[in-house]
């Protein structure tokens, strides 16, 4: 073949400049310690890449959920444990004073002041606050859920804080369950709504649910008969037992020991004997709530770890994707540079002579 | 019968043909670097011989012709080449700008500020009472607007850098065609006379690979020697002597530049932009006009169906005073241009008490809207439920890496291609100093021995004029 000397120039120059963009190639992947740097270098890899990522800050934003519901479930467990052990003193009480052994209307007024006092200590324990929030005010958190006759100001929501992808946790449990025994499940528990709208259709019918069960209570509440006077703050007939229509069950723990003290004021033996039963079943609602806020925290708690090997599982499957293999890139950039050298070398040997040169 | 004035004579051609041939290796020399020179050669033949009974004797030598080393059929090959690297050449740059906008390796993009999004939602849906958590949304919120507006704006800057490289290129065209048009009267005038026009034909050849790359040439020559050129199907830029321009300028119809062809002094001008498929203002146009714009329509999609989504949720809820929400974005009228123009609505942004989190009035810990919103970066909306915001966006920078790569490789394959080419073109018509060198070594021993017998004539002369004396 003939050779011209312009193609020697253009080949020294192709070469060099081909080992000099390899190499600038790779000095800048140990740079950023990077083989993806840009879209094109791997595109399925990048595009795999930025969902990896928004998967990790998603489930990093999971935990923070978790560890703020975690406070708030953990605060309830908490409180809820104090008024249990207060029903249970209550009961205690109660079991004292309802017999004439050991008991007379001396010790049942003096009683009737401690059941008072327990009164007092339960609408505090609903007035409960963490932070700027009431924990047992459902949605309404500003509003004091409790006034000092117990009766309710809060509403029935479930505040579902979201712990995966497609997963959420009520984070408390509205007092209107728990103290007021409302909207209580078939077996008593106190467990979140199961309307939780995702959508706007479901929000509508939710909204339309809502607004049918408003008018069953608005007509239970025509259907009933209203008592006066101090017997109206215990009314056997309205607690205890399962609701026939909307098969509710569930005690109101202040009307108890209202009726409790009341019972105990008038020296009403049989009264303190029925308010038992009740005290009984609000214990047993009490516990069954902490129940469930128990299995809450564990639940979240399990998600946490999930989640916490899911944010190393994410990073690892970023760096496999983008990160380059330090110990390859290192012996491919050796390569590079000799392979570099060598092309200057002989660039510079086979430019220098020409017949011209030998020619004296 | 032999004569000393013949010896003298071709003595003296001889000087001149060996002086012609250094003339011309020093041309060779002197153009060894000079873009698109074909090396020269003297065609030396010789000379009529003079017959003299039976004996013919020869006459030395004359030069023929300096002719050029030349294999047209390479140059139309690497003219065609040299058209696809230009058309992959500007493809490829201009890949690479708009991957970098995409581009989330080094920096925050889309997909960032997406998440940042709906995660300050699930903040918000941890602690709706707080204005803190209400502030980051509507942070994240103006982040994601700008970051859409920025997407929107680098796409465009794309496209506007690619119109004044249009621009450019065909001004450049429009030189080259004139320059080209003179070539042509040229090359005839010198041709007429019989001679070859050497350097202007390498010019020539220069000038119409020059074109290719550019934009989309077909040219023939003619019998008269001139070539024609025509651009795209219809628009003859060069035919003999005359050359008609191109022009690129905006029109009204759309804020892009367009390529116009004016077939005669005055006449009117015709929009050929659609003709233009090759060269760097092809290239320029396919990912101005089809790719930029495909990728803006996609970009004002996915802003359009985050502001329509967003805002069907939250106006279903109730802000912090129990009023109804309101749009949370500012609803963009149609899809087009939505990126650019997407920003929060002005009641929530002064006030994020606007933002509605929750779904029943005066319940400030209610924080169902919120969730509502928050899952919305989950749900499939976008392709008519086939995917979600975040697929919609992560299959696009896959997309465009994938493209950008494929012109990437398709650029480097051209290249090899054409310096493949370029250096059997080298081979055959480059100059070559060792040559050159050979040849002026030859040609001034010939010189020297046409000299010598110039001397040797001389002294026959003397010789013959002495005979006398004796």
């Amino acid at each position: 073949m003939r050779i011209a000397d312009k193609m020697q120039f253009n080949q020294v120059n192709k070469n060099i400049s081909k080992n000099r963009s390899d190499m600038s190639e790779l000095q800048n992947q140990a740079a950023t310690q990077k083989k993806v740097n840009k879209p094109s270098d791997d595109p399925l890899g990048a595009a795999r890449v930025l969902s990896v990522r928004t998967e990790e800050r998603g489930n990093s934003q999971f935990i923070k959920n978790i560890n703020s519901a975690k406070s708030f479930l953990e605060f309830s467990d908490q409180s809820l444990g104090e008024l249990s052990e207060i029903l249970i003193r209550a009961k205690e009480l109660a079991i004292g004073q309802s017999s004439d052994a050991g008991a007379n209307s001396e010790s049942r007024r003096a009683t009737a002041e401690e059941v008072a006092q327990m009164f007092q200590q339960s609408v505090n324990i609903g007035n409960r606050k963490l932070g700027e929030r009431y924990i047992f005010g459902g949605f309404k958190t500003q509003t004091m859920p409790f006034d000092r006759e117990g009766e309710y100001f809060g509403d029935d929501g479930d505040m579902q804080i979201q712990t995966h992808k497609d997963s959420f946790v009520a984070m408390n449990i509205p007092g209107s369950k728990v103290f007021n025994g409302i909207g209580l499940n078939e077996d008593g528990v106190a467990r979140p709504g199961v309307l939780d709208p995702r959508t706007v259709d479901e929000l509508q019918d939710v909204r339309r649910k809502e607004q049918e069960a408003r008018e069953l209570q608005n007509q239970k509440d025509l259907n009933s008969i209203e008592t006066r006077g101090p017997a109206s703050a215990f009314n056997p007939s309205k607690m205890g037992s399962a609701d026939p229509v909307t098969k509710e069950r569930g005690v109101n723990i202040f009307q108890t020991l209202k009726g409790l003290e009341i019972s105990l004021k008038s020296n009403d033996k049989v009264g303190v004997q029925n308010t038992l039963d009740f005290l009984d079943q609000a214990i047993s609602q009490v516990v069954m709530a902490r129940a469930e806020v128990g299995s809450r925290i564990m639940s979240v708690n399990n998600v946490t770890d999930t989640l916490q090997k899911a944010i190393v599982d994410n990073k690892i499957a970023a760096s496999q994707l983008e990160d380059s293999d330090v110990f390859q890139l290192v012996s491919e950039i050796n390569k590079a540079d000799s392979a570099l050298k060598a092309t200057l070398d002989t660039s510079g040997k086979m430019i220098q002579p020409s017949l011209l040169d030998f020619l004296k | 019968m032999s004569k000393i004035s013949a010896m003298l004579d071709v003595g003296k051609r001889s000087m001149s043909n060996s002086q012609t041939a250094l003339q011309t290796v020093s041309h060779n020399i002197a153009n060894k670097s000079t873009e698109g020179y074909s090396r020269q050669r003297v065609d030396i033949v010789t000379s009529p011989p003079i017959g003299v009974g039976n004996i013919r004797i020869g006459m030395g030598a004359r030069a023929g012709s300096v002719s050029r080393t030349n294999n047209p059929w390479l140059e139309k090959q690497i003219q065609k080449e040299g058209q696809n690297m230009g058309y992959m050449d500007s493809r490829a740059d201009s890949l690479a700008r708009v991957e970098q906008i995409y581009n989330e390796q080094m920096n925050k993009g889309l997909n960032h500020y997406v998440t940042d999004f709906f995660n300050s939602f699930r903040e918000l849906s941890n602690n709706p009472e707080s204005l803190t958590s209400r502030s980051l949304v509507r942070e994240s919120a103006t982040a994601l607007a700008q970051d859409f507006k920025r997407v929107n704006d680098q796409l465009k800057g794309v496209q506007d850098d690619l119109d004044r490289q249009i621009e450019t290129s065909v001004e450049e065209l429009n030189q080259t065609s004139k320059e080209l048009a003179q070539l042509n009267e040229k090359i005839q005038l010198v041709e007429v006379q019989g001679a070859t026009a050497n350097d202007e034909r390498d010019r020539r050849d220069l000038l119409i690979k020059k074109m290719g790359e550019k934009i989309d040439i077909t040219w023939a020559e003619g019998k008269d020697g001139m070539v024609s050129v025509t651009a795209g199907n219809t628009a003859i830029l060069v035919s003999g002597s005359s050359y008609n321009e191109l022009k690129a300028s905006r029109t009204d119809n759309r804020d892009r530049v367009e390529i116009f062809y004016r077939p005669s002094e005055n006449g009117s001008l015709f929009q050929m932009t659609e003709q233009f498929k090759g060269g760097k203002i092809g290239g320029a146009l396919e990912i101005r006009d089809q790719l930029i714009e495909e990728h803006l329509n996609t970009i004002d999609n996915l802003a359009y169906m985050v502001a329509k989504n967003v805002n069907e949720v939250h106006i279903e809820g109730y802000d912090r005073y129990g009023r109804k929400g309101v749009l949370f974005f500012e609803m963009p009228k149609e899809t087009k241009s939505a990126a650019e123009g997407l920003k929060m609505n002005e009641t929530v942004a002064l006030d994020v008490g606007r933002i509605a989190a929750a779904a029943r009035p005066d319940s400030p810990g209610d924080n169902t809207i919120a969730n509502m919103l928050s899952t919305l970066q989950f749900r499939k909306v976008m392709d008519n439920g086939g995917s979600t915001f975040d697929d919609f966006y992560n299959s696009q920078v896959g997309q465009i890496g994938t493209i950008a790569e494929r012109a990437l490789k398709s650029q480097e394959s051209q290249k090899n291609i054409l310096s493949q080419l370029v250096n059997i073109r080298e081979s055959v018509s480059g100059v070559s100093l060792d040559e050159e060198a050979t040849k002026m070594i030859e040609m001034q021993k010939a010189y020297d021995a046409s000299a010598r017998l110039i001397r040797t004539a001389d002294e026959m002369f003397d010789t013959i004029l002495n005979l006398k004396r004796m």
